[in-house]
Formats: structure tokens, sequence, C-alpha cells
């Protein structure tokens, strides 16, 4: 059979393997829809903006609020807090606090750890992560290990001065 | 001879079914989203009061490019993201029509007929002789005439509201099934690209089998 | 097919050898006509419905409450949810078109016929599971129809002796159709698919021992036989083709066609739609079960009519080989019934309150059941007949020498047994 192939010349081959990439890109493309349908659905989608109420948060308070199914923490800092948190740049991750907040007396942080996703505690100043014992500050920058990097700031704005909107910049 | 007597009686049979079925008006609905968009607002001034579309929402008819002042109207507090419920309460409508509306999300779909029952059921409505009204296509129905085209006298009036009717059927059958458009495009590709694909085959399968002799 | 890696796999594996056995030499009757597609067409169907039916079940909530909604979860806002679901649920209906045909083209050939008797019952086994699930699968979208439908099929169970009422309530595990009875659909609509897929494996080891039938009927010589690839590869893929498009124009422009509007409307179970049809697939059996005035007439009725094919190799009398190709007799005979399938599929779907519709069905069912009935007969007369007609030479040998060779194996096979013993 082999030889036959042979025999017959290259337009055969040609065409056998036209029509066997045609044919690999299409089943190519029809595993496309069942890949996607595994991606967040649009109204998982549509949940990616969370509106928080920044007048009912004393100073030194925080509230967790949920944006895309994860804690995000927005902690009221007094003019002490801002103090203590702008006199150092922390320790790990080196980063100043003038660039992690939009205005000083507000820090939003999504309130995951970065070394394995534990929430981390509100426990003096900064939060403690109880899974492996990391610590970050009233920042959210990491000042002990196992956690890598600062607690991640979200995309936020101020819809007006007592309100923000995590999810747009 | 069973057979034979069998493919009679079935041609009589076929005959008389056809007659029974209600005549229904047969409509192109458009697809388009300008068109959309004006159904969406005939349904929100004609329908909403009593209807419910638990399958969409505010921000399905932000996506038709509905004003976004307009939709903010018609929601109020309600976010974006909640569907269009009836304002009238389930027991209120008890109480009045003596049953809840049907939701009417999916109802393009949910009728034989689908979108030409719709309708003609809308534009059914005629003024009997005590008063009240019926309807040609659903005598049962609980649900007053709601476009009022039992009451009007003028052709250029009722060809309005025919076309409100037409727009609003549009607007639902579209909401019955939203990806519909995304679908029959991606339908024609799918279909080209196997054409293609089988005619490939073909020659190959040809050119394959010719090598027996 | 030599390398390293294939070495070392077949030193622990037949890999090679099962390939080159079953699919690359596997020796195929050259004559083989596009009737003869609908096998693998059915592979390929099953495939796709295991395949979008698993990412359908990402997202579908067997729950009385959740499951009509999450329905429209999956046509709205999955990401080609629509795609997936409108693929299965047509692919339902291609899979039964493609059985019914491979069903029809067994039937019109002869392909049941000795010795390919085991071949035939485990298709019949499998078009029973193919049913029960699609049955169990009609449920889950939770519509009226599904209810309904769920409801009127659970009740034929009605009819076991004694136990009947106890057997219905068993299956629903409850006393109507609800919500347990979704979830245990829901967990056998998904494995059932897996047995079927074993049943297939059963399937083509049989078809793989007798080999393919062929149109002529007569079973070939080794000369007239091809290797399956590429010759049938190449050929299966073509019609598989032409079989994705028509697919596709129903999944794509008119996937509703196929699905009854009542069905959009969430489940009920206070108010009964005026008119519940099956799917169309099941119409001819849903009509004999209406044409029986009993109702145990009925169910028996009805699941005779499904398992009358298993017996065709019993009743299929005639020693002229092949099926419809040298027997006009038998050719009518099919034509009749493939005619009276379609008069009693009208018949399943038209209302029963017309007199003259139930007159029809049961006509209809009564000619089903006689057009089996006959073939012993029939086949025997039409073979004395085509004889004292006079067959071609060439099949009289045949005959002749089919009949010697079923001797020589069973006197082999008697031989064998006395050996052993």
């Amino acid at each position: 059979m082999e030889d036959d192939v042979k025999g017959e010349g290259n337009r055969r081959n040609f065409l056998i393997k036209l029509t066997s990439v045609v044919g690999g890109a299409g089943v190519a493309a029809a595993c496309v829809p069942f890949v996607a349908s595994m991606n967040p659905t649009s109204d998982v989608l549509a949940k990616a903006e969370t509106e928080v109420d920044l007048s009912n948060i004393p100073p030194g308070g925080v509230h967790t609020v949920a944006w895309e199914g994860q804690p995000v923490f927005v902690l009221h800092r007094t003019p002490e807090d801002i103090a203590a948190a702008q006199a150092s740049n922390g320790v790990i991750d080196p980063e100043p606090d003038a660039k992690r907040v939009i205005k000083p007396e507000w820090l939003v942080v999504i309130g995951v750890c970065t070394h394995m996703g534990c929430v981390p505690t509100k426990e003096g100043p900064g939060w403690t992560c109880h899974c492996h014992g990391s610590q970050y500050d009233d920042s959210g920058r990491v000042v002990r290990g196992p956690a890598p990097k600062n607690l991640a700031v979200p995309p936020y704005h101020f819809e007006t001065a007592n309100k923000i909107i995590i999810g747009k910049a | 001879m069973s057979t034979l007597l069998k493919i009679m009686l079935l041609g009589c049979l076929s005959i008389s079914a056809f007659a029974e079925e209600a005549k229904l008006e047969n409509i192109q609905v458009a697809t388009d989203k300008p068109a959309l968009a004006r159904g969406a607002e005939d349904w929100m001034n004609n329908c909403h009061t009593c209807h419910t579309m638990k399958y969409v929402k505010y921000s399905d008819l932000l996506s038709l490019g509905i004003d976004k002042a307009k939709v903010d109207g018609w929601r109020g507090e309600a976010s974006v993201d909640t569907p269009l419920i009836a304002q009238m309460s389930d027991a209120d409508a008890m109480a009045t029509f003596a049953r809840v509306p049907p939701d009417l999300s999916l109802m393009a779909q949910a009728r034989d007929g689908g979108p030409n029952y719709m309708y003609s059921y809308l534009i059914g409505y005629y003024l009997k002789p005590d008063g009240t009204t019926g309807n040609h296509i659903f005598p049962e129905t609980k649900m007053p005439d709601p476009l009022g085209i039992s009451s009007v006298a003028g052709a250029a009036q009722r060809t309005e509201m025919q076309n409100t009717a037409k727009s609003i059927t549009s607007f639902l059958t579209w909401a019955a099934d939203p990806h519909t458009t995304d679908r029959t495009r991606l339908g024609y590709y799918v279909i080209g690209y196997l054409i293609v694909l089988s005619g490939l085959l073909y020659v190959v399968k040809k050119q394959i089998w010719s090598r027996l002799k | 097919m030599s390398g390293p890696i294939i070495n070392w796999i077949d030193k622990r594996f037949p890999l090679t050898s099962f390939v080159k056995h079953e699919l690359t030499d596997y020796p195929t009757p050259r004559n083989l006509s596009y009737w003869w597609n609908f096998g693998f067409l059915a592979g390929i169907v099953l495939v796709l419905q295991v395949a979008t039916g698993i990412f359908l079940a990402m997202h579908y909530k067997a729950d009385s409450t959740l499951a009509f909604d999450s329905i429209q979860h999956i046509m709205r806002e999955v990401n080609y949810g629509w795609l997936l679901r409108y693929m299965h649920a047509t692919g339902a209906s291609a899979f039964f078109f493609v059985i019914f045909v491979h069903m029809a083209r067994t039937l019109y050939y002869g392909s049941f016929r000795a010795p390919r008797e085991l071949l035939w019952w485990t298709g019949q086994g499998l078009l029973l599971m193919l049913m029960a699930t699609a049955f169990m699968g009609y449920l889950l979208p939770w519509g009226q129809m599904s209810f309904w439908g769920a409801t009127v099929i659970t009740n034929l169970f009605k009819v076991t002796p004694f136990i009947g009422e106890n057997v219905v309530i068993w299956l629903r595990g409850d006393y109507s159709v609800g919500d347990d009875t979704l979830t245990r659909f829901f967990s056998l609509h998904y494995l059932f698919p897996f047995l079927i897929i074993g049943a297939v494996i059963v399937h083509l080891v049989a078809l793989h021992t007798v080999k393919s039938s062929n149109p002529s009927g007569i079973d070939l010589k080794d000369k007239d036989n091809i290797p399956f690839h590429p010759y049938f590869t190449a050929k299966d893929l073509y019609g598989l083709g032409i079989f994705l498009i028509v697919y596709s124009v129903f999944v794509f422009f008119m996937p509703n066609s196929l699905i009854e509007p009542a069905n959009n409307i969430p489940a009920n179970p206070m108010v009964t739609p005026s008119h519940i049809v099956p799917e169309w697939y099941f119409l001819p059996f849903y009509a004999i079960l209406r044409s029986v005035p009993n109702m145990f007439g009925g169910v028996v009725a009805m699941a005779l009519s499904v398992m009358m094919f298993a017996f065709m190799p019993f009743l299929d009398r005639s020693r002229i080989p092949g099926g419809a190709r040298y027997r006009p007799i038998y050719r009518i005979q099919f034509y009749l019934f493939l005619l009276d399938m379609l008069v009693l599929g009208y018949v399943g779907y038209k209302p029963p309150t017309n007199p003259s519709i139930v007159v029809v069905g049961q006509v209809a069912t009564l000619c089903y059941f006689a057009s089996f009935f006959v073939v012993p007969f029939v086949s025997k007369i039409e073979e004395r007949w085509l004889i004292k007609r006079g067959l071609p030479a060439g099949i009289m040998e045949l005959m002749e020498r089919e009949k010697r060779d079923l001797e020589n194996r069973t006197q082999e096979h008697r031989r064998r047994k006395g050996d052993l013993v």
C-alpha cells in the first residue's frame, strides 16, 4: 500500500496533509466552546464591582467586604497609623505608603495572604496570618515572612467622598 | 389493502387538522439592536406593570444600547443586575385577575407558533356586543386588551398599534433566546467550514479508493 | 509504527498488533455502501453527547427548585452554554436518527441473520439503554413536558403484577414525580452513557468476530475484503462531514424545532398540558401504547414492539442469502413496515381525542405486529417460490455452500466437544 502512495506522486500526499490540517484545525476550534464554558459566567463577571459606604467606618475601624468572592479590608486609619505607615517602607517587599493609598485615611487591600491564600486577622497594628505566621503592617506591607509580597491593592476609586467602588480604578 | 385505507384516511385527517388550527398572522421579527431597544421600551411601557421577566436583567437592556439614564429611571433603587420584576405584586394581581400574570422571559418559545402566536394574540382583541373585549387567539384570556387595539377606529392608529405589537414581539423573541444572532452568525462559519472539509474528504476518499482496481 | 517508545509498549501491551488487527488491517468487504456509515456515526454522536453532557453537568443543578433556572443560566450566562445545550438536545435526536437508519439497514440487508445474532442482540440492548438514557435526560430541564412525560412513563410500571403501585413509588422515590426523582434520574443519566460505552465495546468485539455483512448478503472471499484503513476511515470521515453539516443546520438554525414549546414552561404538578407528546423518536411506540384499550395490554404491547426486533433471526427462515436484495417479497415487507412506522409516528403525535386517529392507530399497531408474525411463513413461501422460479446459478451454489459450511461447522463443533469429553 505504501508503494501505491509513492507511485501516485505527491499530489495525494499533499491533499491528505491539507485535509488533515483543515480537519485538525476544526477539532481544535471545536474545543474552544468547551474550554470557554469553564471560564467565569457573565453573571459572575457582573459582580466584579463592589460599592462600599465609608461613612459608618469609625477611625481605627476596619470593614471586610467581598469583591470577586474575596475579602477586601477597608481600614480607616488614624493620624498615628498614617504617621507609622509613612515612617517605614516595609521590609520584605519595600514600597512607600503613598503608592498604596489614594487618600491616606483609607487603606483598601485584598485580605488574602500572598503566601498560601489564607485570610489574615487584624491584630494590634497590622494583620497576622495564622496559617503560617506572616505579619503585615497598617499599610498592608509584609513585615515578617514567609509571605513574599505585600497585600495587593485592588483597583478602586472614590465615587463620592464617602463611597468607593472596588473593581474599577 | 389496509395500508391503502390508512393512507386515504391519513390524507383526510391531515386536511381537517389544518382547518382546525387558529389562523395566526405570520410576522418577521426584528433582530437589530435599535428595533429591540424600541421593543424593550414598548414592553416596559405596556407590559411591565403586571408581567415579570425573571431571566432578563436591567443590564441586558443596557446591552441593547438603551440610554443609561432611561434604564436608571426604570430600575430606581434596584441594582442593574436585578431582573425585570413586575411592578404589581402577586397578591394584587390575584385580587384583580384571579391569577398571577405569567413570566414572559420564555413566552416567545412557550406557545405553538412562537412569535406569530404572540403577535396574533396581541392584536387579536375585539369588542364584543356587550362592551367587553374578547380575543380571537386565546378566548379564555384574563388579560385586558393591553394596547387598546379593540377600541381603535382609524386604520393609521391600528397600523401603529400593530407596529407596537410587532416590536414587543421582537423584544420577547430576543429575550427568549438572547444569543440567536451570535448563534446564526457562528452557524454560517461552521457550515461553511464543514462544506469545505467535506469537499476535501470527498476528494481524499475518491483518490484513496482509486487505488483499488 | 516503530520507534523505541512503541517497542517499549509493545513488549508490555499488544498495541501495534491490536491496532493492526482491529483497525489498519481489519478486513472489510469492499462493496459496503454508505448505509454502512451509520454505525461509525452512532459512535461519534455518543462521544459528542458524553462530551457536551459532562460540560453541561458542570453548570446544571439537579434540584427541582433550581433545575429550570440552571438551564436558563446555561443558555444565557455560561460562555457558549447555549451551544453546548443545543448540541446536546439536538444530539439526542441525531442519535436516534442514526440508530434507526443503522437498524433499518440491518433489517433490509438481513445483517441480523446467522452468524450475526449476538451482534444484533447486543445492538438491541444498546437501543434499550439509549432509550432509557434519553428518557431520563428529558426530565432534567424540568419543564412541563419533562415532568408529565416522566409521570406517564413511570406510571407504566403500575402494570407490574401485585406490587405495581409500590414499584412506581420506588422508581420515583415519592408519590409523584418530585425532587428525588429528578436527582436519581440525573445520577443515572450520567451513569448510563458509560454503560453504553461498555456495551458498544461488546458490540464491536462481536462485530470483529463475525465481520461486517455486506450488501450482497453473501460472505465475501478474502480477495474481496480490503483493509479498513485507509479505505473505510476515509469513507467514514467523508460521511461524518456530511452528517455534521445536517447536524449543524439543526444546532445553529433550528434548534428549537426539536424542543416542544410546553417544555419552556416550568414543571407544574397541578396542571397537565393539554397535549402531551413524547420526543419524535418515541412516537411510534407511544402510539402502540395508546392503541391498546387495556392498560396492561398497552404496556406489554409497547415493550414487545421494541423487543420484536430481537426475534428477527428466528423469524426469518429463508435460506436465500442476504436480505432484500434477492427477495422481492421481503423487500416489499420492509417498505410496508417503514410506512407503518411513519403512520404510527403520526398517530402518536396527534391527540387521542380524535376517534378516527384511534382507529388508524389500532390498525397500524396490528400491522406492526403482523409484519413480524408473518415473516416465518412468508419467508418460507418466498424461498420456495424463488427456487421454483429459478435463482441465479451463483446464488444457488452459494446456498448449497452455506448449507455445507453450516453442516461442517456443526460437525466440527460436535467433534471438538467430543474431544473435550
